[in-house]
């Protein structure tokens, strides 16, 4: 936009040097012209310098060698412009380069000789001195300037201000544009107001930038001027300035560290003074001057890592923390709002919501989040609410717990942590008292909130060591070894006592009366005629074997007398004696005479020696 | 006869109890004027306050003197696992579940310690029965199994004893049944109890490194098969100083320096 102005001013620069020039003198010979806008100029202004070539053919042109400048640098350009022309047919072309150059020192500067290159040849323009003065010096109106620009739309709305201090008199370029900053050391995140101010003393018809500014480095907010710039009037130097604030804006470092403010070119559309009164009854003669902001550069310092609580939200200013519900008595299953708010000095537009502990008796929905930004006293402020429902679970007095909200105060330079107080929400039962059926509970599972370990245990009763277990003692196997000896030798010493011939004899006593029992009941099995003869000697050998067995002498060998013998040293009564006696010598004298025993006779037999054995069994000492 | 076994029983039992209390050693501690429990009361107080390092400091000095009591084992479990020191209180606590396998207090932190560090080693899955049996004897404390053990093993020699020496037929059948009965579940307490030794003398190791890489063999020249982190349990198989040989409960076994785990 600006350059399309700008070639267009030129194009109507150009056109003079080129009717002035003499065509005959233009036909072959190529020209090197250098032209400034003024030679005496004010420090931190710009000069304009136009570079114009005239030749023939202008196929072959280099740029300007603009390396060999000292006193000035190129702040803007080059903008450039051709134009063609047939005269008697003969062509005549011509370029101009235009640059604008900002003086690197005060006092007599000069813009030495520069070579252009044109078709292989080098051309040299003249040398320039130029009068830089230093800031505030008053100065003398410089020279018929080169052109007159075109009408310069600025970005903003035309601000008119009434009048300039000293009417008509004030040199037209009396103007400065200087950048404010607060503070010049900031914490990242924390706000920069920078503010750039123009004094003049002239009557300032247009205002705009040169390009738009960018703040690299920087979170930027724009500061709304008023549609009206307000004018003040200031004494400089004991004279009065009028100031006008052009451009405000809110800087948030966005990481640490040294960082530069640009300069920022503007154009300004001024007055002019003009000598021919017919101009200046007919048009509004004015200038375009372009001033450009110096750099600045500030400090953007890192957040302290020491003392940074652990819930750090961000947030980078000075805040307050409200939380409330919408009502503090509810039912259960009844939603209750309860909003989380924050704001302040600062921005909020990164920070999440404050945490709020997990609720045991409330259900809790996702919340909605609303937040604004305004600017109060040219600070930016934001405000940042978060809309939770929450529906009540249980009846009772249920607490919300506490909400904390930790942001860092630059002013400070510490972390501050704001705490909500617990809000009391009293839940009354269901709405359903009055019904005669019983409510229906929505149950839910007892929740584990968090989990942690269990706590330390007691030394009740002191302590022991407790590494060696029973098992692993010697002893332990001693003692299991103790009993199994014990059965072993039992045993052994069973064995052995058994095994003995007085062993042998006492179990042959003792098996005395069943051996006879059992010869007993085998003689009652035959006790039939036909096996008359197996009844009597089976009663016989139970008789003499039961006596054999009691005497340890073998049964088979036993005569009367010696059976007589044996009873009577053992101390047997007489009748048992020969009751014996007789039931033998009935069984011997039967066998061998079967035929005259009948079956009674036989039961007679048995039942004397049933009677017999058990006379002796019971006379017989054990 | 009878005689003659009883008071062998009697004295054994004696014996048993009497060596039960001289293996715990109060009494040899007792010297020091009760200074290990004023330690736990450091120590206590210390965890209270959230100086977990110095709660750490008091229980290990305990175990310094030898006193292996499973609560001192458990406390400095919770301190290592206040402090962060997952792989150490997770030693701890296995060390305190040996002593004392029935605690579910250790059991449950051991579970929660165990369910924050990273390695997730998959156990093979047993049966609904045998894992109840399984985990039933782990829970049984040590000592009074052993002594249960001693008198039903005592008692069915007793029973024995007593039918080789009977004669009467029906005693002798009453003391078979006795000591048939009594003989199984001496067995079946005797199996839990080795079941329990094996357990107990079982060569596992916790690695306490936050990362350990297990080679192919025991040397730093030999391939990395894979890689555990701090707080992993596994099996001691072999040694070869400085080299210890591994195995996970899934299979996987390889070699690790023997300074990166330490022995429960």
């Amino acid at each position: 936009m600006i350059g399309r102005r700008w070639r267009a001013v030129l194009a109507v620069l150009a056109l003079l040097p080129l009717a002035a020039a003499p065509l005959s003198r233009a036909q072959d010979q190529v020209r090197v012209r250098a032209q400034v806008d003024r030679t005496e100029m004010g420090e931190g202004e710009d000069l304009r310098l136009t570079i114009e070539i005239i030749g023939p053919s202008l196929d072959r042109v280099g740029p300007p060698d603009m390396s060999v400048l000292d006193d000035f640098v190129v702040s803007g350009g080059p903008s450039v412009s051709t134009r063609f022309q047939w005269i008697n047919g003969v062509s005549t072309s011509s370029k101009t380069y235009t640059y604008s150059l900002t003086p690197t020192r005060t006092g007599k500067s000069t813009i030495p000789s520069l070579g252009v290159l044109v078709a292989g040849s080098t051309y040299r323009t003249q040398s320039i001195d130029i009068g830089v003065l230093p800031r505030g010096a008053v100065r003398s109106p410089f020279g018929s300037p080169p052109a007159r620009p075109g009408r310069p739309a600025g970005p903003r709305s035309p601000a008119s201000p009434p009048g300039t201090p000293r009417g008509g008199s004030a040199p037209p370029a009396a103007l400065r544009v200087r950048t404010e900053v607060d503070p010049r050391t900031a914490y990242v995140g924390q706000q920069i107001t920078l503010k750039v101010v123009l004094s003049t003393q002239t009557e300032v018809l247009n205002i705009g930038y040169q390009e738009t500014p960018t703040f690299p480095g920087f979170w930027t907010e724009e500061i709304k001027l008023p549609d009206q710039l307000e004018v003040r009037r200031v004494p400089i130097d004991g004279e009065m300035w009028s100031e006008i604030t052009l451009m405000k804006r809110a800087l948030f470092p966005t990481s640490a560290g040294p960082l530069t403010v640009p300069p920022i070119g503007w154009q300004i559309q001024v007055r002019r003074r003009s000598s021919d009164p017919l101009e200046s009854f007919f048009f509004t003669p004015t200038e375009t001057v372009t001033r450009r902001t110096d750099p600045v550069t500030v400090t953007a310092l890192p957040l302290p890592v020491a003392g940074r609580p652990a819930g750090f939200s961000g947030a980078v200013g000075e805040f307050s923390l409200q939380v409330t519900a919408d009502r503090t008595s509810s039912r259960v299953n009844d939603a209750v709002g309860l909003k989380v708010r924050v704001a302040g000095e600062g921005s909020l537009g990164a920070v999440d919501a404050p945490a709020i502990a997990e609720l045991a008796d409330f259900k809790r929905f996702d919340p909605k989040v609303t937040s604004s930004t305004s600017l109060q006293n040219d600070r930016f402020r934001s405000e940042k609410a978060w809309d939770y429902v929450v529906i009540p679970l249980a009846p009772g007095a249920q607490m919300v717990p506490p909400v904390s909200f930790s942001y860092f105060d630059p002013k400070a330079g510490q972390y501050r942590t704001l705490t909500s107080r617990p809000l009391s929400i009293q839940v009354a039962r269901g709405d359903d008292a009055g019904s005669p059926a019983l409510p229906t509970v929505a149950q839910s599972d007892v929740r584990l909130l968090r989990r942690d370990i269990h706590y330390l245990k007691m030394a009740s009763g002191g302590l022991r060591d407790r590494s060696r277990p029973l098992f692993r003692s010697p002893l332990f196997a001693v003692l299991l070894l103790l009993p199994l000896a014990a059965d072993l030798s039992l045993w052994s010493w069973v064995r052995m006592r058994d095994t003995s011939p007085q062993a042998a004899r006492s179990r042959r006593e003792r098996r005395a009366r069943a051996a006879a029992r059992r010869r007993l009941r085998q003689a009652r099995r035959c006790m039939k005629p036909a096996t008359a003869r197996t009844f009597y000697a089976s009663v016989a050998q139970a008789m003499t074997d039961y006596v054999g067995d009691r005497f340890d002498s073998a049964g088979a060998g036993l005569t009367h007398q010696r059976i007589e013998e044996l009873l009577a040293a053992r101390g047997a009564p007489e009748d048992v004696r020969k009751a014996l006696h007789r039931c033998v010598e009935a069984c011997d004298f039967a066998r061998f005479a079967p035929a005259s025993s009948g079956e009674e006779e036989m039961r007679r037999t048995l039942r004397a020696a049933e009677e017999t054995l058990v006379g002796l069994e019971r006379t017989l000492p054990r | 006869m009878r005689r003659r076994r009883g008071p062998g029983a009697g004295s054994g039992a004696a014996l048993l109890m009497a060596m039960w209390l001289a293996a715990s050693p109060p009494l040899a501690t007792a010297a020091r004027a009760g200074a290990p429990e004023d330690l736990f009361e450091k120590g206590n107080t210390a965890f209270e306050a959230g100086q977990y390092e110095e709660a750490a400091a008091s229980y290990e000095k305990i175990l310094g003197y030898g006193l292996h009591d499973p609560r001192v084992l458990y406390n400095l479990g919770n301190a290592y696992f206040k402090l962060g020191r997952l792989g150490d209180s997770i030693l701890q606590y296995e060390r305190a579940l040996r002593l004392s396998p029935g605690d579910r207090e250790t059991r449950d932190n051991l579970d929660l310690a165990r369910g924050q560090i990273r390695d997730r080693v998959t156990e093979p899955d047993l049966q609904y029965p045998i894992r109840v049996v399984k985990e039933s004897i782990e829970r049984l404390p040590p000592d009074p199994l052993a002594i249960a053990f001693f008198f039903l093993y005592t008692g069915t020699a007793g029973l024995l004893g007593g039918l080789i020496v009977s004669r009467s037929w029906v005693r002798r059948r009453l003391l078979g049944y006795g000591a048939l009965l009594a003989g199984l579940l001496a067995l079946t307490a005797g199996a839990a109890l080795l079941y329990k030794m094996r357990q107990m003398s079982a060569e596992v190791a916790i690695v306490l490194q936050d990362k350990v890489d297990v080679r192919s063999g025991p040397g730093e020249e030999n391939t990395i098969l894979f890689t555990v982190h701090e707080g992993t349990r596994m099996e001691l198989r072999n040694r070869l100083e400085p080299w210890m040989q591994v195995s996970l409960p899934n299979g996987l076994s390889g070699w690790v320096p023997a300074s990166a785990v330490e022995k429960v």
